[in-house]
């Protein structure tokens, strides 16, 4: 293809006369800054911007019109060409005005705008091509969102598409031209077809020959056009967690109902409304501010023109400024004698996705309910009211709080005194529910239970509870019987999983539901529970899966154990089990929960045992046979258990597939298998002996399927060549080694005497043939064999372990 | 950036709560909202009565606004706490459909009630609203005055179980919170119904006889047995519904005027309302059931769907015949 400038014909919005090819060299245009500020665009210099420096244009003569140009066939054989044409850059304004969006959709979707944005820009041609990168994205389309509107501003949108230059092919030469040189009818016909003359015609060689042919220029659409088609799909394709119709029900959904949308093409005077209409609504050039600034409509022009009328209007569109606001004050708190904000980031992300023009306050309350516990004076402020806590640097709570009000002053003092007295409402009520909660102390809370759902299908919290204790006092029994729990610790373990669910009868949790568990471990306190009691109601809601903190006692550790168990058994039997991303009853985490305590406390317990206990309890509508149940729970745990080696503990992805293998239903003892394995592994024995052990395996499997052999002992007088009568010597010794590792769970051990029998295997390949002609023979070897691959296979199945290359 | 920290001030003379009453009352009728009474059946919230529940449903314009008692008896605490009623009153308001300017129409009317959103911190905080028992959803917010949640706004999307057509926005004032939140006071009963009686004057005995009765006295075996009687009698009345049927030898041809017109009177005649009177008694029942304890976790979900069901058939009912409501309008 050729370097041939295309040339076009080019109108810009509003300025008439601008023809010409525009060279633009788009420079790192920065985010919020905008690569074309606002200026006022002439009608002479409609298409260049005087002001502009971060875009470089050059504007260069515009050569004479179409018909008399000269147009340079392209050497290529294919059909259509397009041509890649310069042209005018335009900045674009979006605004999608909106009732209040919720903070916690509203990052997502201005994100999601952006995106649908650029992506219908591009796929138009009406920005720069190969340019769909995540990092050319941001450069290109900057996005705004506060609660009442999302923003998209495209900096330089094309003015107009590139002409599409096609090459048409028409009769082969030698038909529609004569001897003479002249056209024949053939090629009148072409022109005539093509609503051209035939001195429009020229010639074309192809691989099949010489063709007649012409140039056909379809002349790209202007922007605004292009715009007004696709920017209502881009808004309307949104989707939402949770939306809504307001028109009609066939109508498209959106999160909350437009109410109006700025979508402006140019800036200054050039500045056009791009016109289209969704759900009612008509793009204009007005957008609104603040509601207790005024609801009268704000002419924009432009995006630098947009943020300052805003500004003016108290509306601060960019997420990241609005945070900064939260973020100075909140860390300041004002007043250094007040003391210093706890720190919250999730509040302070909420509090800017939800306010226009955030601007901190401090206010006070009584430091008469600074008795209450920390957790719920923090509680009632943070996720009842928004607001932030303050305390002094001993970390103590002081009876200070900071909202951030969406306003721009507070100059009678209103606001602040009324979020005082809501502030002390909710304290007053905490306080109320503390003191009546006392009056029925949470032991005697059990029987109410009953009435509280756990789940439909699985009943109340009170069968719940009853459930869990199956499971934890047959935990208790056999770490008991092991030596590792004391019986006053089982005592605990059974009066803390009576009372670990009883505050979801309090009135505090129901007013207060994140207070769950920590409300139970307050009352417990108050209540002359032993403390070990009264922490594992906290700690057995612990871990949050995988990662998640650990509860602190071995207390706490078999009451999470339990609890657990039961939700995940009972969640498998009520048809709750995980499937892909769906997982509503969080079974997944709870079973990580499940593996890491019991690694973590190396408790020496059989999860085939303990789930057994759960379904012999479980006193449900079965949904699936017994057995099956139990067969999918248990291959659940085993999944969990290679998730937990390889994304927890960092293992090998093939040491963790070869231990769990060897058998999942004792955690503890998989992990002291796999932490061996992962030691010895790279040594050269090791790769040797997993060599054997799987050469060995695939002699067994191969003969498996013969009849002329049985399993069983080896026979001493049968054993004929020195080399197997060396290697069934070497098992032996190596054997009795490796039973005494094996019962203290010194794999490492075990493994390593295993790996003293490499040269004695090494020697026994050599010079043995294992299928031998004498059957009494051939058996006795395949007998060893065997022995050797069960002294592997109860640590791990080598089959497994990649080779090294 | 500027932390405020100044002295505050009273505003000047807060509503009683019945100006408050009035306020609304007029700026909604100025809306062009008829002005309606209480409804005389227990109801849980304004939602619940027929001014709201039947006329969301069909295409019918409608606008309408009253004050509504509404009752949930396991929020009753003896009159002993400040905060918390078992019988509130909630001014709701409805317009079908919801005019393009609702919010700002919203706003102003808290001007009729002495609030200056120039100076006060106002938002709109997500908050979707469901209703199980009528089988009714909606998307909206709960709307806060400096962190004091005033009014619920949701755009309805279903009532009845039923799609809506258009939607209807329905606002409901909070107005005990909002009365002692004017007349800063931080206990409700202290609150001015009028000049000279007190909120506490007007219902504290009721709060403390209400909450006595549904906690301790009710009996739950005679509560269940009204609640199935109420039950029945709407259901032996949904069955005696009108319904069109097609007669053996009126199926090859269309039915006959008279068929019709007489169908239509039948329907016209069908005591809809005292279904939904019934079905509303089932719910109040059910409520101190709750409240008393007396229900079970797997009873719980069976109730909740008997009632739901009930209240499903009397919306189906109401559009079933709308076009006959219609001409008697």
């Amino acid at each position: 293809m050729t370097d041939a400038i295309r040339n076009s014909k080019i109108e810009n919005g509003n300025s008439k006369l601008k023809t010409g090819i525009l060279k633009i060299e788009d420079g790192n245009s920065e985010r919020g800054g905008g690569s074309l500020p606002a200026g006022q665009g002439t009608p002479e210099s409609g298409i260049l911007n005087p002001e502009s420096s971060a875009a470089t244009a050059v504007l260069v003569e515009e050569p004479p019109t179409i018909e008399n140009t000269q147009i340079e066939t392209p050497e290529t054989d294919s059909l259509p060409l397009s041509m890649p044409k310069p042209s005018i850059a335009l900045p674009l304004l979006l605004e999608v005005g909106c009732e209040e969006i919720p903070a916690r959709f509203l990052r997502d979707s201005e994100k999601a705008l952006g995106e649908r944005v650029h992506a219908a820009l591009l796929q138009a041609g009406l920005i720069g091509p190969g340019t769909a990168t995540k990092k050319t994205r941001a450069a290109e389309v900057h996005t705004y969102s506060t609660p009442r509107r999302l923003v998209v501003h495209v900096p330089s949108v094309m003015a107009q598409q590139a002409d599409k230059v096609e090459e048409i092919l028409g009769p082969p030469v030698k038909v529609a031209v004569d001897a003479e040189g002249r056209y024949t009818r053939a090629a009148e016909s072409f022109a005539q077809k093509n609503s051209v003359g035939v001195e429009a015609l020229a010639r074309t060689t192809t691989p099949k020959g010489e063709y007649l042919s012409l140039q056909k220029t379809t002349p790209g659409r202007q922007a605004a056009e292009i715009l007004a088609e696709i920017l209502p799909g881009a808004i309307l394709g949104l989707t939402f967690p949770k939306s809504m119709y307001w028109t009609a029900k066939s109508d498209a959904r959106f999160v909350r109902p437009i109410r109006w949308i700025v979508a402006v093409l140019g800036e200054g005077k050039a500045a056009a409304t791009v016109d289209f209409t969704i759900l009612g609504v008509k793009t204009g050039n007005f957008t609104y501010g603040h509601r207790a600034k005024s609801s009268k409509p704000i002419a924009v022009n432009g995006f630098r023109n947009y943020t300052k009328k805003l500004a003016q209007a108290l509306v601060e569109v960019d997420y990241n400024k609005r945070k900064e606001r939260v973020l100075q004050a909140a860390s300041a708190a004002g007043d250094p004698a007040a003391g210093k904000i706890v720190q919250d980031e999730w509040l302070v992300d909420w509090i800017s996705n939800s306010t226009e023009w955030p601007l901190p306050m401090l206010g006070s309350f009584d430091a008469r309910f600074l008795h209450l516990p920390r957790e719920i004076l923090i509680t009632v402020m943070r996720d009842h009211q928004r607001y932030f806590a303050v305390e002094d640097d001993q970390g103590n709570l002081r009876p200070n709080f900071v909202a951030v009000l969406n306003m721009a002053s507070d100059e009678q003092g209103l606001i602040r005194q009324g979020h005082q007295r809501v502030l002390t409402a909710r304290f007053r009520d905490a306080e109320f529910f503390w003191t009546a909660d006392q009056k029925l102390p949470l032991r005697d809370r059990i029987p109410l239970l009953d009435k509280v759902t756990y789940q439909a299908r699985l009943g109340s919290y009170g069968a719940k509870i009853y459930r869990t204790k199956a499971v934890a006092e047959y935990v208790c029994a056999t770490l008991e019987a092991l030596g590792a729990l004391k019986s006053d610790q089982a005592a605990h373990v059974l009066r803390a999983v009576g009372l670990c669910k009883c505050d979801l009868t309090a009135q505090m949790v129901q007013e207060f539901t994140e207070l769950q568990g920590i409300v139970g471990v307050l009352y417990a306190k108050v209540q002359g529970e032993p403390r070990e009691v009264a922490t594992a109601i906290y700690d057995h809601y612990l871990p949050a899966g995988a990662e998640g903190k650990s509860p602190r006692t071995l207390v706490g550790v078999i009451v999470s154990l339990a609890d657990k168990v039961d939700s995940v058994v009972a969640g498998f039997a009520a048809g709750y089990e995980p499937t892909g991303s769906s997982d509503p009853f969080a079974l997944r985490r709870q079973a990580n929960g499940i593996i890491k305590v019991i690694l973590e406390n190396s408790l020496a317990l059989n999860l085939k045992e303990v789930v057994n206990k759960a379904l012999e309890v479980l006193n449900i509508e079965w949904r699936k046979p017994q057995d099956e149940v139990r067969a999918r729970v248990l291959d659940f745990f085993a999944e969990r258990l290679r998730f937990y080696f390889e994304s927890v503990r960092g293992f090998r992805y093939d040491t963790v597939r070869a231990v769990v293998a060897a058998g999942s239903e004792l955690p503890a003892d998989a992990q002291a298998r796999a932490e061996a394995m992962e030691a010895l592994r790279g040594g050269e024995d090791f790769e040797a002996l997993s060599a054997a052990a799987k050469r060995i395996r695939n002699i067994l499997a191969k003969s498996a399927t013969s009849a002329d052999w049985q399993a069983g002992a080896v026979v001493a007088e049968l054993l004929t060549e020195a080399q197997e009568k060396e290697l069934a010597e070497s098992y032996a010794r190596v054997f009795a080694e490796v039973e005494t590792h094996r019962a203290v769970r010194q794999y490492r051990q075990a493994l390593e005497a295993i790996s003293t029998l490499r040269p004695a295997v090494d020697r026994f390949f050599d010079a043995v043939l294992v299928m031998a002609e004498d059957r009494e023979v051939r058996q006795n070897r395949l007998r060893l064999l065997k022995k050797l691959d069960e002294l592997f296979s109860g640590i791990a199945h080598f089959a497994e372990i990649a080779q090294k290359q | 950036m500027p932390i405020i920290n100044k002295s505050t001030r009273t505003p000047p003379s807060p509503l009683s709560f019945q100006d408050m009453l009035f306020g609304l009352s007029t700026f909604w009728a100025e809306q062009g909202c008829v002005i309606t009474l209480p409804y005389d059946v227990e109801v849980g919230a304004g939602t619940m009565c027929p001014e709201t529940f039947l006329r969301v449903l069909g295409p019918k314009p409608w606008r309408v606004a009253y004050p509504q008692p509404s009752r949930r008896p396991a929020d009753g605490r003896y009159g002993e706490n400040p905060n918390r009623l078992l019988k509130h009153t909630q001014m709701q308001v409805i317009l079908k459909p919801p005019p393009a300017n609702i919010q700002d129409i919203y706003l102003e009317s808290l001007g009729a009630i002495g609030i200056d959103i120039r100076l006060h911190d106002i938002r709109f905080e997500e908050d979707n609203w469901e209703s199980p028992t009528l089988g009714a959803w909606g998307i909206g917010w709960q709307v806060m005055l400096d962190g004091l949640e005033i009014t619920q706004f949701t755009y309805f999307q279903q009532s009845g179980g039923i799609d809506l057509e258009p939607i209807s926005v329905e606002l409901t004032y909070g107005l005990e919170r909002i009365a002692a939140f004017l007349q800063n006071v931080d206990d409700v009963y202290k609150v001015k119904w009028n000049e000279s009686v007190t909120y506490g004057d007007m219902r504290h005995s009721e709060e403390l006889e209400f909450s006595v009765y549904d906690f301790e006295a009710a009996d739950p075996v005679v509560c269940r047995q009204l609640l199935d009687l109420y039950e029945g009698e709407a259901a032996r009345l949904l069955g005696e519904y009108p319904r069109f049927v097609k007669s053996e030898e009126a199926k090859e041809n269309e039915p006959s005027a008279e068929y019709l017109a007489s169908l239509a009177l039948r329907q016209k005649r069908f005591p809809l309302r005292k279904v939904f009177d019934l079905t509303l008694k089932c719910s109040h029942l059910f409520n101190i059931l709750d409240a008393r304890g007396a229900i079970s976790v797997t009873e719980r979900v069976a109730l909740i769907a008997r009632v739901r069901k009930l209240a499903c058939q009397v919306a189906n009912i109401f559009l079933d015949r709308q076009p006959a409501a219609e001409v008697a309008a």
